[in-house]
């Protein structure tokens, strides 16, 4: 449902006719917006309800919750902390794409890029992230740059296996199309690869999204570095629920945030000459 | 003055094939001359424009394009468009591996697309044109670099019969009117004695030159003045019957 929302904003990039259709709610869409909105309210409803039978120490309500983040936003430890985790976050996610990008292309394009590179893919694919952190920790020690070396470990044989499967799925005909006509490596790179790669790039993207926030989060909890996930396990030891759910609620809501702010409007721009279903 | 295009005994086999594809090929194509290339299904016909278009070698015999500076143009059985380009950008697409750049470039493109009768059709993704139109984009990305070689790979096939005897007629203008030295790979004899100076007869797999054939109608050539001429008739049956036993043999493996 809140794909088909994004279509109709989406849409209204698409000049007058589509402008008219995308002011136009069909009466599918109210419904479906009406049940998705039910259900958030059922949710609150259920957690309103469940915390009057246990303590705030275990389950808090809405309102101290929401004193819980008031206070941090106050006091500018939301910012600082949200910053601090965003950082960690986005260089290891700039990192990731930066090395993947052109090493899946590699590996999708040369048989012996991939025997070389397998092995650390697969090494990455399976440790265990508790022993990436313990080994960063042992390397780095408990700084920012721990963090971003294990998140980078783990988000890296994600994005990495979808550009190589990206690459792998190039029609071949088109490079023959443009070496008939006589054009280089550089342009078929240019012109063919990477714009093939793109579905994937962006599927790749967002699955790595995904793992670069746990693993980020989980690194700063461990490793005791500052970020949101550091405030979360202080927030435990001192028994201070409503914080650690605040903190939860702020990384749903950040994600969300994310999502549709910048993940969805790049990918509309990217796939706009994809064939849309209306 | 020797042929622009020369294939001596050229021979294909494909890894892992047991057969040849190509069993000896040889063919010459002169300056300005419109030859048709004519056979059955899988005989190798493709094969053919490929080793021309330099994409896959031959396992033996020799190919020459007698023009170190020769433009070569290929127009492939489908289109092959760049779904991530609007239509001018997948015409530009020649245009720029030919190094002809900014206004003249769009001039070209521009051109190149209404001889296809595209216009009003420049801003549109491939996938929001049916696939007679895709087609003719193809084409027409293939006539915007004005070639010296213009190879043709059924460009026709995916065509209604009213458009198709629209754009042979403007492709007939082209290549008279420029110069343009053309293989046409088609399956349609009508198509080959309307369009072609001589055409070959290729057998079934492995392929060979089975029969030339020089077409007798002149250079002002119109369907209705063909289909008055009794000449005609009798080299279409004549060529329908070289054709017949190569594509039952085909058939039948
Ligand atoms: N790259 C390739 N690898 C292996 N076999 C190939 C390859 N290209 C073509 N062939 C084989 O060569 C034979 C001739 O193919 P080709 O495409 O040249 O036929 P064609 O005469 O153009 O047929 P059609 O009229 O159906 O287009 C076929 O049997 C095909 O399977
Ligand atoms: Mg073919």
């Amino acid at each position: 449902m809140v794909d088909e929302l994004r279509t109709r904003v989406t849409a209204r990039r698409g000049g007058a006719s589509h402008r008219r259709r995308a002011l136009r709610l069909s009466p599918r869409l109210l419904v479906r917006l009406l049940l998705f909105l039910t259900a958030i309210g059922v949710l609150f409803l259920a957690w309103v309800l469940g915390s009057h039978h246990y303590p705030d120490y275990i389950l808090p309500g809405p309102q101290p919750v929401w004193d819980s983040f008031t206070s941090m936003l106050d006091r500018g430890v939301w910012a600082r902390q949200v910053e601090a985790t965003l950082g960690h976050m986005f260089t290891a996610y700039g990192i990731t794409i930066g090395i993947g990008l052109p090493l899946g292309i590699l590996i999708g394009r040369f048989w012996v890029v991939e025997d070389l590179s397998r092995a650390l893919l697969i090494f990455l694919q399976t440790v265990p992230t508790i022993v990436l952190i313990v080994l960063a920790l042992i390397f780095v020690g408990t700084t920012a740059t721990g963090v971003i070396a294990v998140t980078v470990a783990s988000c890296l044989p994600y994005f990495t296996l979808n550009v190589i499967q990206g690459t792998k799925s190039i029609d071949r005909d088109l490079i023959d199309m443009a070496r008939s006509y006589r054009a280089g490596e550089l342009t078929i790179m240019r012109s063919i690869i990477v714009p093939s790669v793109v579905p994937y790039f962006l599927a790749g993207g967002r699955i790595t999204l995904g793992v670069a926030w746990q693993v980020t989060l989980f690194g700063e909890y461990l490793m005791g570095t500052p970020g949101i996930g550091f405030q979360v396990s202080a927030a435990i030891k001192l028994l201070d629920t409503p914080s650690v759910y605040a903190w939860g609620l702020s990384v749903v809501g950040l994600t969300i945030a994310f999502e549709y702010g910048v993940f969805r409007p790049v990918e509309a721009v990217l796939t706009r000459h994809m064939r849309r279903a209306e | 003055m020797s042929a622009l295009i020369e294939l001596e005994g050229v021979v294909k086999q494909f890894p892992g094939d047991t057969e040849p594809v190509l069993a000896g090929i040889s063919l010459e194509v002169g300056r300005g001359e419109l030859v048709a290339l004519i056979g059955p299904s899988g005989c190798g016909k493709s094969t053919v424009l490929n080793i021309l278009a330099g994409l896959i070698r031959v396992t033996s015999g020799t190919l020459r394009i007698n023009d170190r500076d020769a433009r070569v143009s290929y127009v492939f059985q489908r289109p092959r468009l760049l779904p991530w380009r609007k239509v001018r950008r997948n015409v530009e697409f020649s245009l720029e591996q030919a190094d002809v750049t900014g206004a003249a470039r769009r001039r070209a493109a521009e051109a190149a697309i209404e001889r296809v009768n595209l216009t009003g059709h420049e801003d549109k993704y491939p996938h929001q044109l049916s696939g007679g139109m895709q087609q003719r984009v193809a084409l027409a990305r293939g006539l915007a670099i004005e070639p010296s070689v213009l190879l043709l790979d059924e460009p026709f096939g995916a065509l209604d019969a009213l458009t198709r005897s629209y754009m042979q007629e403007e492709l007939l203008g082209i290549v008279r009117g420029t110069g343009t030295t053309a293989l046409l790979v088609t399956h349609d004899i009508d198509e080959a004695l309307l369009l072609a100076d001589r055409v070959l007869v290729m057998s079934s797999r492995p392929g060979r030159i089975k029969h030339e054939l020089r077409v007798p109608f002149g250079t002002e050539r119109s369907l209705d003045a063909l289909l008055q001429d009794p000449e005609y008739g009798r080299i279409r049956s004549e060529l329908r019957h070289l054709l017949r036993p190569e594509v039952v043999e085909e058939l039948n493996g």
